[in-house]
């Protein structure tokens, strides 16, 4: 009765026992977690932190309460950061990934671009920020001005070395079948370095939430960015923190939706997107014939 | 009318890939990859080049798809001096080189690509090639999933797409272990018996090129030459076991002497 066991039952236990093990862990998680905001609460009203610079986790839930819903103010503010957001990350990396696409493949430009690369590359983009300021005026222009710079940067060294270092086996199999140059830019070049400009992305995606904040906090008109700076001068802690771990949420929000389009544009690289790209495939040819 | 004129005498005919005085000098003038070699090529026949590392067979290979141009003398492909890569030639690498973003299918498709927009006919010759080299299960397949013999096959049938009848191939299973390589060399020669092509076969392996060819081109180095044609009478089909027969011994002792005796 004990011995002999169904491989149904089998496995039956086996993803019980996956199931245990992973509640286990999300209440372990629960329970750090539990515990940091519980003893920072505690410490807040024990005296030991001081509240006004370090405010209590229940002050904070208050502010996210009052700013989302009974204020609402913070939507406004959220909806221009990001729509600075996207419209630099855009420009900026659309930006770099045609430079460097034609810095990659022009050699006579590369040699006489590469000095320049370099200065630019040890300058810290933000600082100039602004300078494009003064040259832009206050204003929206400006402001995506300075995320596009820091966003250009990424994408454009990446396309760069994507674009100049294709595979020479290959490049020789396409030679040999006698491919024309745009051939081989348009089904070899090109698609042989999008893993590396997609990584490019991911890195320039993470400064454009940072370039808009810095652009907000020089121009402080609106944006979270701005809002952050109105709740600190005003000594209401609890709301700039509602704020930034708005912007928490938010980063991690955009970097999912970077993992998500990578694994739709490089879908080779990846075992789930191998799968849908064959099964589509394999239905359009069963379509055609 | 054009054919007729050109036409040259009846031997000469048969002969679909030639070469004569063809040299190859690389960098400065001081490296001599391959001096003086003179041969033709019957259609239809297989034939192997064998040598040690930089006898030039691999520069020879390279002079007749186009790739590179001689230094001196020339070589002709049906009748036309190759000036560059051309329809009529289809080559395949030691690596498999597909394309990690093309499943099986659309990679064995890519030279009718280069030519120009595939038709459903063409998909459907890609999807017979994958089903002879034995991949008929795995064309939407990606090259990230598959093995390394199992891409050279891809690469078998992405050679064999074009409709080429010249065929070159460079150390084609050089990267794969024995058994695989054994394997493939058996239904190579079956394909190209099947298609009818003329082929050029690059190894550095003595027993591999007697196995597979008509003719082996026997290659020393320094400077790199075509020091013996070495023709093998065996009967076909030919089984693995050929191998160990007396007549195979021989060919083998007389290849190995060639290359000894430089």
């Amino acid at each position: 009765m004990v011995a002999i066991q169904s491989p149904d039952a089998a496995t039956g236990n086996a993803t019980d026992a996956a199931r245990q093990l992973r509640n286990r862990r999300i209440a372990t998680h629960l329970g750090i977690f539990l515990a940091i905001v519980l003893s920072w609460e505690i410490a807040s009203r024990a005296g030991w932190l001081d509240p006004l610079f370090y405010p209590r986790p229940s002050a904070i839930l208050q502010s996210f309460w009052l700013i989302y819903v009974v204020n609402g103010n913070v939507w406004y503010h959220l909806g221009v950061t990001m729509s600075l957001v996207f419209a630099g990350f855009v420009g900026g990396s659309v930006l770099g990934i045609v430079l460097g696409s034609l810095v990659g493949l022009n050699g006579t430009l590369r040699r006489f671009l590469k000095p320049y690369v370099i200065v630019l590359e040890a300058t810290p983009r933000i600082a100039v920020a602004p300078l494009l300021i003064a040259a832009l005026g206050f204003g929206v222009t400006s402001k995506i001005a300075i995320i596009m710079l820091v966003c250009f940067f990424a994408p454009f060294i990446n396309t760069l070395s994507g674009v100049m270092n294709v595979n020479q086996d290959k490049l020789e199999l396409f030679r040999a079948m006698g491919a024309s140059k745009w051939q081989i830019l348009r089904k070899l070049v090109l698609p042989d370095a999008i893993p590396v400009i997609m990584a490019g992305e991911r890195l320039a995606l993470t400064a454009a939430l940072s370039g808009a904040l810095v652009a907000e906090f020089i121009q402080r008109d609106q944006g979270i960015g701005s809002l952050i700076l109105v709740y600190t001068r005003n000594l209401n802690m609890a709301s700039a923190f509602a704020c930034i771990f708005t912007l928490t949420l938010l980063g991690f929000l955009i970097f999912r939706g970077m993992e998500v389009l990578d694994r739709t544009i490089a879908y080779w690289k990846h075992e789930e997107g191998r799968t849908r790209v064959s099964a589509r495939r394999r239905k359009a040819m069963e379509g055609q014939s | 009318m054009k054919d007729q004129i050109m036409a040259p005498d009846t031997v000469a005919a048969d002969i679909v890939v030639s070469g004569r005085g063809v040299g190859k000098t690389f960098a400065d003038g001081s490296v001599v990859a391959l001096k003086n070699a003179d041969f033709g090529i019957k259609r239809g026949s297989f034939v192997s080049l064998v040598g040690p590392s930089g006898c030039g067979k691999s520069t020879l290979l390279r002079l007749v798809s186009g790739l590179i141009a001689p230094s001196s003398g020339a070589v002709t492909v049906h009748g036309t001096p190759v000036t560059g890569p051309r329809r009529d030639i289809s080559m395949m690498f030691q690596k498999a080189t597909l394309l990690e973003w093309r499943t099986a299918l659309d990679n064995v498709l890519l030279p009718t690509e280069i030519a120009g927009t595939p038709t459903q006919a063409d998909r459907n010759r890609a999807m017979d090639l994958l089903k002879l080299v034995g991949l008929g299960d795995f064309a939407f397949s990606f090259p990230a999933q598959l093995s390394g013999g199992m891409q050279q096959r891809v690469a078998l049938a992405r050679l064999l797409q074009t409709g080429a009848d010249i065929l070159l191939l460079d150390e084609p299973f050089g990267a794969l272990d024995e058994f695989t390589r054994e394997r493939l060399n058996t239904e190579l020669m079956r394909i190209v018996a099947e298609v009818g092509a003329t082929t050029l076969f690059v190894t550095h392996n003595i027993s591999e090129a007697i196995f597979l060819a008509d003719q082996v081109f026997v290659m020393t180095s320094r400077p790199g030459q075509v020091a013996k044609i070495v023709d093998v009478d065996l009967d076909r089909p030919r089984p693995l076991s050929i191998q160990t027969s007396p007549a195979f011994n021989a060919l083998v002792a007389d290849v190995r002497e060639t290359l000894g005796a430089v």
